[in-house]
């Protein structure tokens, strides 16, 4: 039966003595005085407390870098966008001189067109 | 023991200290002897618990809680020195353990044979066992002591019975009649 397997398992993990001698070679392992491991409240009362400013040194000189690496990357981008902004105002104002220069030729083209000159009518009849 | 004997215990009284061990000591031992097989593993072990509960004892609340924190130490120390040695089937089992009280019904051979079948356990199953048969642990506590489910340890105890019945017929020190 189980039981009886279970109880056979009891009888053959009772418990063993401690060798003789066990507990007084624990007590010569421990350190001298308990104090020497647990820091003992007075000296964590009187220690020093690190000033404020030191304390926050490290986070403040992080937030300083962060700041100013983002206000860096901002006044880049904003140069890069008034850049981009200029060459495209002379590329539209080339642009409009093109189209103005094309329109004012293709006007005189088309007087020419309309009103020929009158020698040359005469050269063509002869 | 006094409940007053954590306190002075704290407060740096080696008797204090020394009563604890004293009392303790064959819980804390005999965990380390079933799990390692060798007594003077055992004792370095045992005597590691010790030396944790020093420094610990500002954190033990009570002398259950003592009881329990020492078990606890105990088990997941063997556990963790078990899982350091080599891969070994089984470990060798020391001879010269002295038994606490001895059983008028005891069949010699068998408990030796199940002491080493034990051995061959892995060592959180052999852990579960030892808390069980020898320090007749529940379940509840079995699991808070080893960090694991209560369902971890009720199926590592199934599987543990099973192992080492079926290694007990082949051994022959039972019969299946024996078990049914």
């Amino acid at each position: 039966m189980t039981e009886h397997f279970e109880d056979e398992l009891r009888r053959a993990l009772r418990p063993v003595k401690a060798p003789a001698g066990f507990a007084e070679r624990v007590m010569r392992a421990l350190p001298e005085r308990r104090e020497s491991i647990v820091t003992p409240i007075a000296a964590k009362s009187t220690a020093r407390p690190p000033n404020y400013w030191q304390r926050l040194r490290a986070p403040a000189a992080l937030a300083a870098s962060l700041m100013l690496a983002v206000l860096l990357g901002q006044r880049m981008a904003v140069q890069q966008q008034q850049q981009d902004e200029a060459a495209g105002l002379a590329a539209s104002q080339e642009l409009l001189q093109a189209l103005r220069v094309t329109s004012q030729k293709l006007d005189l083209a088309y007087q020419a067109v309309k009103n020929p000159p009158e020698a040359e009518t005469e050269e063509n009849r002869s | 023991m006094p409940d007053d004997l954590l306190l002075r215990a704290r407060a740096g009284h080696a008797t204090a200290f020394a009563e604890i061990v004293e009392a303790h000591q064959g819980s804390v031992f005999s965990i380390a002897y079933r799990m390692l097989n060798n007594r003077a593993q055992a004792e370095d072990l045992a005597q590691d618990v010790f030396l944790q509960l020093y420094r610990k004892l500002d954190a033990i609340e009570s002398l259950d809680h003592l009881g329990f924190w020492l078990r606890r130490v105990a088990s997941n120390l063997a556990i963790d020195w078990l899982r350091r040695l080599p891969y070994t089937t089984t470990q060798p089992l020391d001879e010269g353990a002295e038994v606490a009280a001895a059983a008028t019904d005891d069949d010699p051979l068998m408990s030796r044979e199940l002491a080493r079948l034990l051995g061959e356990l892995a060592p959180a199953a052999r852990a579960v066992m030892v808390l069980r048969y020898q320090e007749d642990r529940d379940i509840a506590e079995i699991a808070a002591a080893l960090d694991m489910p209560a369902n971890t340890v009720k199926s590592h105890i199934k599987r543990s019975l099973t192992a080492l019945r079926s290694r007990m017929i082949g051994a022959k020190l039972i019969t299946a009649e024996e078990l049914s």
